[in-house]
């Protein structure tokens, strides 16, 4: 089975890979071209863009017998929506969570 | 990139109550969702809210208590799904109780997320604010890869 990896997080964990989107965010770049940014091996760097295709970081483009990168910004949402989603259900649920502390603290200075 | 999530609060309550509100389940259901939780180590329990169909969740968060160290730590698993067996949300939900002056400072992480590739597939994607994403990326990018060099 081949290894296919969609995770977001997993793709932007390696800082070779934070690189080569660093390098595609204004123009498309050829492999080639990407590859020789890197001290690491061609074979390497195409494996690093596989990740980031299979994460929906970018798009491919053949143009003759060259292979191009073209930035996918659509990739970026999941991780976007993924922490705001989360982040905002626990802001919420925690003031929540302090109005019920209120309501209980309220309750036992009464009884006293 | 971080996955995690990482947040804290400043309570103006004991920890000992802040403890109580983040076990007892009958509490629990109060701030956070319907439970059937238990403070016991391997206790498989579940939240229950509405469905969000448009985030491939069903309603039903599937956890099990990892870790409790009472009034301190408690850490459970947190996984959801569409509702078709699978689980696309593979998570970690720890909350730590620091004991400050005049109250309780509360950490919340809920980290590792294997099976989220998933719910990624089923969001919808917006298309407006994506190039003010790319920016903010662009510079988050930009200070991490200076880091490591």
């Amino acid at each position: 089975m081949p290894t296919y990896n969609t995770d977001p997080f997993y793709a932007l964990a390696d800082p070779n890979r934070r690189a080569i989107l660093m390098l595609i965010r204004k123009e498309k770049r050829s492999i080639n071209t990407l590859a020789t940014n890197f001290d690491v091996s061609r074979p390497a760097v195409s494996k690093h863009i596989k990740v980031l295709h299979d994460a929906g970081f970018l798009h491919y483009e053949d143009v003759g017998r060259e292979r191009f990168c073209r930035l996918n910004p659509d990739g970026f949402n999941g991780v976007k929506e993924w922490v705001e989603h989360f982040e905002q259900f626990w802001e919420t649920k925690v003031h929540n969570l302090e109005q019920l502390l209120k309501k209980r603290a309220n309750l036992k200075n009464k009884k006293r | 990139m971080k996955r995690d999530i990482h947040l804290e609060w400043f309570l103006a309550f004991p920890r000992q109550e802040v403890w109580t509100c983040l076990t007892d389940p009958e509490l629990i259901g109060q701030w956070l969702m319907k439970n059937d939780f238990q403070p016991v180590v391997g206790h498989r329990f579940q939240f229950r809210d509405k469905p969000k169909k448009g985030f491939g969740w069903d309603g039903i968060v599937y956890c099990q208590v990892l870790e409790v160290i009472s009034e301190e730590k408690l850490s459970f698993r947190w996984q959801g799904g569409p509702g078709d067996g699978s689980l696309t949300l593979d998570s970690v939900v720890t909350w730590t109780l620091i004991a400050q002056p005049g109250g309780t400072r509360l950490v919340l992480d809920h980290t590792g997320f294997s099976g989220f590739k998933g719910l990624i597939a089923s969001m919808i994607m917006k298309k407006g604010w994506a190039h003010h994403v790319i920016r903010r990326f662009t510079e988050i990018l930009t200070k991490r890869t200076h880091a490591h060099v």
